[in-house]
């Protein structure tokens, strides 16, 4: 669908052009103490896994961000096995190392990871969920118009697992490099969109398949394929709690900002939730989220204009 | 609030005794020579009695006098004034057609009628517009249009440009009750918020109440909007039409039976889908972008006690991005209404009234991918409504209204290769029922009362689910305790409310120049719009009072000062203050998912309001340079636990300073001049402190919780217009039949970029894994440059 959306964006731009206008500005921002951030996604794949400690910044420092050092951090199962995570070559950075073939975790099991700062003892929780394979990845083309050359896009294969409450990121990696812009981020509830309409055990509805595709802008601002003959791409289901689908879910309302009359159908600017705590409630304050995710994934190089399934 | 009740029923009983003997009653229509239009709240006046009425929105007037003869004056403004010598021994029916004046008189505004101006009136906190001074406010691309024309107007503001709908006196946009010839109109927009349903060839009159709204309606908190369409000319045919910037529009109207009966069809469309046609493939592929209105109205007198009138409006916007994919929305009403004066004194109104709402998106690839999606909102009413002219002094009014809604809040159905599968949230049902008393009362040639009661009452019934949900931490989304929840059949009442609506308001007249008015009112709320983006959109749904939902309710106090002053009172002042507080006020969590959800109502958050302001308005009615100066300041607040740490935060659309300047200044017979100029102080927004990254995401942060903790710069804009009739004479000197102008307009004259939004994001680029994150700030312009548009615009 993403192409659909792209003649709708470029239909309301037309209009949009010419009158809307847009322009960076510097604003004084509040200023505010530091807070500390648990960024811990832990998957099942097979390499070392990273929980990143750092604090938060002020909103215009465009700097990496400083890691905090000498945090104690580990993970436990509800059968009693603890993973310690270990401070690693980067200052802030907890790696957790596979041994053998066998990656973190088991689908099924509940997590606590335990982060202890300064005296002060961060808890979070988290339920490693299942994951359905990627079935295949096919390509498609978008005939040109007098606005954009032909695109070639991709399409992932995949059907949702059957009980309802399936939450799901899918990740893609364009020759080696994620698709991390917020309007990158894809969400799955079940095989659709969203919880409390239910869409379970099917296909994956067409825009959630054809969310796998980057749309850049070449230097002269006309649209690029988001893929060409040479390209590869690997997709990645990774599994979700509830509420990591919540805050991903939040994170995009706040961080997907197209501007433009979008911007008349913006939701409010609010804090996006946290599932990390201190065990003392009057404490620090923390930020951040923890999961534990179930990955499958599959790749393909786009290998010949022969390989096009579909032509639109 | 008791004493209230007593107060009001011991003043209508008075009423009710002091009934007069030896009177008589002359009664009849008032309406415009040239084209039978009934004239609403035109003024009979008996001047040796000072006893005097108007005309009802039908344009019918009874006034009960002592038996004896008199100059009776018909009074209009912008129409020669009538003296008539009646001899009143028994009731008499006189129905008058007033003549329009001359062309020395034509650019006449008014917003008030002057013979029974505002400072006579006991209305307060009204503004009326007629379509004549709405033609001559410069227009967004040169399209007249109703509710921007009302945003000149003090206490009316709207979250910026492109924003649906219209915020009256702090209160949300879902707060208004619009009425098209009594029809609610669910949404009154067309391409987003840029132009309104209405279409002002078709509209006679328009009314805005923001307080003392009379106990006849109810429903909405915020203000009631009263758009009465004409009823077409029955003298003679007659068009009227223009081609604009954006739209095409023509209006007929014709006699059915010459001074019995008339219609008038108007009709709308945009057309530069038209225009692209031959030069943007994907219009010939299919791909739609236009909207569209038609509304039609027709009348009939059947015979000098009867009368029907028949009306629809049918509008639509649509969108499709090629054959089958798109979305488009629209509104459907139809009234049919019944007058029947039952004898001198008591005029009866009956109305049938249907309204619906309704927008649908579909995609899909073929007959295996596709997603459909369907919501609407109906209701059926019936509304009797009587009004009894017990004399001079006393108008009593009385009846009920019946309405039967349907909530369709998403009938979809996706498919991804597996055949069809639905994806509906539950219908609702509904009936909302009210009665209500009230009547206008003069005392003395000093005080005019208008008091009256509206009984309310809301049921939500079955079949549906009832759904219990766990209270939860505030702020959070609520889940819904499924082993509670029980399946109602058909009929069974799920849930049920009622209310009393008092509504008082009192006029003191200190002398012919100067009154004091009061008003408190009680309005209640049962619908409700559920939209949490910054502007209004098509996609927002209303939804009803429910197990989980209470109804809103609205206490509001306004107290006034108005005066005229010059000479034939051509100035009038007013200054008006208002405070409102209000229960059970719909926020949202954050993140909340508001469409397609089976538990939407888990995701609403409820708490409280308050508004305040003081509203400042200047007129100068007639001559040949006139225009008005109105200045609201305001405050508009919210208090939900679980927003802004449980503290009062403004709303989206509070606006301190709100100034207003209209101006008209006519050249010569054919030129004439428009420009208006709007000052608004900067409205609320949200900005982060803090950065974090989480995944590679950048994401902003704001450490103290607080919504709305910076104002947006100022907004100001300058807008003129030109509008060059054509020549009243041939070229042999004749009087032409025909006329037309052209209006030229500039919107946004120093191509300001007023800010619509500020917002926070991280760079458009792909940052590689390790690197820092860019952040930025960008400000948004909706309108950020200059907008000239024509119109030609033709009457015959």
């Amino acid at each position: 669908m993403k192409n659909n959306i792209l003649k709708s964006i470029l239909f309301t731009a037309t209009f949009g052009a010419l009158v809307a206008c847009e322009e960076q500005i510097f604003p004084e921002l509040e200023s505010a103490e530091p807070v500390l951030v648990i960024d811990a996604w832990v998957t099942n794949r097979d390499q070392p896994q990273v929980i990143k400690i750092t604090r938060s910044q002020p909103y215009f420092d465009e700097v990496l961000p400083t890691g905090v050092a000498g945090a104690s951090v580990s993970v436990s199962d509800n059968l009693g096995n603890v993973f310690t995570f270990t401070e690693g070559a980067t200052q802030g950075e907890y790696v957790w190392t596979p041994v053998g073939n066998v990656g973190f975790g088991t689908v099924g099991n509940s997590y606590e990871l335990t982060v202890t700062v300064n005296g002060e003892t961060f808890l979070a929780n988290a339920r490693m969920n299942d994951v359905p394979p990627v079935d295949s990845i096919t390509f498609n083309k978008q005939e040109g118009t007098q606005f954009f050359d032909d695109l070639y896009f991709a399409e992932f294969w995949g059907t949702d697992l059957l009980p309802v409450g399936d939450a799901y990121w899918i990740k893609t990696y364009k020759n080696g490099q994620l698709l991390n812009k917020p309007s990158e981020i894809s969400l799955a509830y079940d095989a659709a969109f969203s919880r409390g309409a239910d869409y379970s055990g099917e296909k994956f509805i067409t825009p959630i398949r054809t969310s796998i595709n980057p749309f850049d802008e070449g230097a002269d601002g006309s649209l690029l394929s988001p893929y060409s003959v040479g390209d590869s791409l690997y997709v990645e289901i990774n599994s979700l709690s509830q509420e990591a689908f919540d805050f991903l879910t939040e994170v995009q309302l706040q961080t997907d900002r197209p501007g433009g009359f979008g911007e008349l159908f913006s939701t409010p600017i609010a804090n996006v939730p946290t599932n990390v705590r201190n065990v003392n409630a009057s404490g620090s304050k923390v930020v951040g989220f923890f999961n534990v995710a179930a990955v499958a994934g599959n790749g393909r190089r786009f290998k010949s204009l022969d390989e096009v399934s579909r032509v639109y | 609030m008791q004493k209230l009740y007593y107060f009001l029923i011991i003043c209508f009983f008075q009423t009710i005794s002091v009934t007069a003997q030896d009177k008589v009653t002359i009664n009849g229509y008032i309406k415009d020579a040239s084209n039978g239009e009934a004239l609403i709240g035109a003024t009979v006046y008996v001047r040796s009695l000072s006893a005097g009425t108007t005309t009802n929105v039908y344009g019918f007037y009874s006034l009960t006098l002592p038996a004896g003869t008199y100059d009776v004056e018909f009074t209009y403004i912008g129409y020669a004034k009538q003296v008539s010598n009646q001899e009143l021994i028994k009731n008499i029916r006189f129905d008058v057609e007033m003549e329009s004046q001359g062309e020395q008189l034509k650019e006449v505004v008014i917003s008030a009628e002057k013979e029974q101006s505002i400072v006579q009136s006991v209305e307060m906190s009204v503004n009326k517009l007629d379509i004549k001074t709405i033609s001559k406010i410069p227009a967004f691309l040169g399209e007249v249009d109703v509710i921007r024309s009302l945003q000149q107007l003090p206490g009316v503001a709207t979250v910026g440009e492109g924003a649906s709908g219209f915020n009256v006196r702090g209160g949300s946009v879902g707060q208004n009750l619009i009425l098209l010839d009594e029809a609610s109109v669910y949404n009154s927009s067309h391409l987003l918020g840029f132009f309104s349903v209405f279409n002002p060839d078709a509209v006679k009159d328009t009314k805005l109440y923001k307080a003392a709204i009379p106990a006849q309606y109810g429903g909405r908190l915020a203000s009631l909007l009263d758009v009465r369409m004409k009823e077409g000319n029955n003298k003679e045919f007659e068009a009227n039409g223009g081609i604009g910037t954006i739209f095409s529009r023509l209006a007929l109207e014709a006699p059915i039976v010459k001074d019995k009966g008339s219609f008038i069809v108007a009709g709308r469309r945009s057309y530069i889908d038209v225009l692209a046609r031959p030069f943007v493939e994907v219009l010939q592929d299919g791909a739609k972008l236009n909207f569209y209105d038609l509304t039609g109205k027709a009348n009939y007198s059947i015979n000098e006690k009867n009368k029907i009138f028949l009306s629809g409006y049918f509008g639509r916007d649509v969108f499709f991005f090629d054959g089958d994919q798109g979305f488009s929305w629209g509104n459907k009403t139809g009234t049919l209404r019944y007058n029947r004066i039952f004898n001198d004194r008591l005029f009866a109104n009956f109305s049938a009234i249907f309204s619906e709402y309704d927008y649908s998106l579909q995609f899909g690839e073929d007959d295996q991918d596709y997603f459909r999606w369907k919501s609407s909102i109906t209701n059926y009413t019936f509304k009797p409504n009587f009004s009894y002219f017990l004399n001079s002094d006393n108008e009593i009014s009385f009846g009920a209204e019946a309405t039967y809604y349907e909530f369709t809040p998403a009938d979809a159905v996706a498919s991804s290769g597996g055949g069809p599968i639905p994806l509906t949230v539950d219908r609702k049902y509904n009936l909302e029922n009210s009665f209500y008393l009230s009547n206008d009362q003069k005392i003395g040639d000093a005080f005019t009362l208008q008091y009256g009661l509206r009984y309310s009452s809301f049921y939500s019934f079955g079949p549906g689910k009832n759904v219990i949900y766990y209270d939860t931490i505030p702020g959070k989304r609520r889940r819904p305790n499924t082993s509670l929840e029980q399946e109602v059949s058909s009929g069974d009442v799920l849930s049920q409310y009622s209310n009393l609506e008092p509504r008082l308001s009192i006029k003191a007249q200190l002398n012919n120049t100067t009154s004091i008015k009061a008003s408190y009112n009680r309005m209640v709320q049962y619908l409700h719009l559920i939209s949490n983006t910054t502007a209004s959109n098509p996609l927002d749904v209303w939804t009803p009072s429910s197990n989980n939902i209470l109804p809103e309710i609205g206490d509001q106090l306004a107290v006034g000062y108005f005066k005229s002053f010059g000479n034939n009172d051509l100035y009038q002042f007013s200054a008006e203050t208002y405070y409102r507080q209000t229960e059970n006020q719909i926020d949202y969590i954050d993140g909340a998912n508001l469409l397609i959800n089976q538990y939407l109502e888990g995701e609403l958050l409820s708490g409280r309001g308050r508004a305040y302001g003081l509203e400042l308005y200047f007129q100068k009615q007639e001559g040949r340079f006139n225009g008005w100066i109105s200045y609201t300041l305001g405050k508009t607040e919210l208090q939900v636990e679980g927003i802004n740490r449980g503290d009062w935060y403004a709303t989206r659309y509070d606006q301190r300073h709100n100034l207003k300047l209209t101006g008209f200044y006519e050249l010569n017979k054919r030129l004439s001049l428009s420009a208006n100029f709007t000052y608004v102080s900067g409205t609320p927004a949200t900005f982060p402190t803090s950065r974090y990254v989480v995944q590679g995401i950048l994401i902003p942060y704001n450490a103290n919780e607080s919504r709305g903790n910076v104002r947006l710069p100022d907004f100001h804009r300058l807008d003129l217009s030109v509008r060059l009739d054509g020549k009243a004479e041939k070229a042999n000197g004749k009087q032409r039949k025909n006329t037309d102008y052209w209006v030229f307009g500039l919107y946004n004259v120093y191509a300001r970029k007023n800010p619509f939004s500020i917002y926070f994001t991280q760079g458009s680029e792909r940052v590689p894994v390790g690197s820092a994150i860019n952040s930025e700030a960008r400000q948004l312009a909706i309108i950020g440059t200059i907008i000239p548009s024509i119109s030609y615009n033709f009457h015959f």
